[in-house]
């Protein structure tokens, strides 16, 4: 294959390194979920834009943080558990129960965010997409079906709208 | 304009932004040191590390 083919065709997924990363995430989600194997699993991250003015200097800084997102259609959950790009490690999870929450639905500007309200005061927003590139600020995985398989669960099972 | 007063304005520009820099960098860091003193006792978020892989078993005669 020459080069320009290669450079046209755009960056490749290395297929060994998202199945070990696929692999961590559901030793980590394992860990810390009770009957773990019940969900499936996909990696979400989360955005938190946040303004800054310090006199001259002013700006936006967006922090990104890591997620497992599991989900179980049959119980029609949604678990969450925040963790780091190398998959190190992982936080305690946050369950979302389809007949606890005060709405969901999927945003459609300016992402389309999966937009959890647990209760009026606090709302969670899971950006997902197939593959991303950047391994020092996303886990390295693809995704496609499983982000199909969400895509279809939330909008058809657990969107409240 | 000539290339003294083009190599000045770049110049300016270039202090400008290291100034800019070092500034918000003296902030963030003023900020983060009066969060962890206002926040220290609080109790730090749980953290589970990644577990070690189980070893997959290998079925192997010896002779």
């Amino acid at each position: 294959m020459g080069l320009f083919s290669k450079l046209f065709k755009g960056p490749e997924i290395d297929m060994e390194k998202s199945r070990a990363n696929a692999k961590k995430m559901r030793l980590l989600f394992n860990q810390v979920v009770d009957n773990g194997d019940d969900y499936r699993l996909i990696f979400g991250y989360t955005e938190d834009v946040s303004r800054f003015n310090y006199g001259f200097v002013h700006g936006s800084k967006t922090k990104i943080g890591n997620l497992i997102v599991g989900w179980n259609e049959e119980s029609q959950t949604i678990v969450v558990v925040p963790t780091v790009p190398d998959l190190s490690g992982c936080g305690d999870p946050t369950y979302y129960r389809r007949s606890e929450i005060l709405k969901a639905y999927q945003n459609k500007y300016p992402t389309d965010a999966f937009i959890i309200y647990p209760d009026k005061k606090s709302y969670i927003g899971i950006n997902a997409y197939d593959w991303l590139e950047d391994e020092s600020l996303y886990v390295y995985v693809s995704q496609e079906e499983e982000l199909a398989a969400f895509t279809e669960f939330f909008l058809n099972r657990f969107a409240t709208k | 304009m000539s290339p003294g007063a083009l190599g000045a304005f770049l110049l300016v520009l270039v202090v400008v932004f290291v100034l800019g820099n070092l500034w918000f960098h003296l902030v963030e860091s003023l900020l983060r040191g009066i969060k962890r003193l206002l926040l220290r006792d609080q109790e730090p978020q749980a953290w589970h590390p990644l577990p070690p892989e189980p070893e997959e078993k290998t079925d192997v005669d010896q002779k």
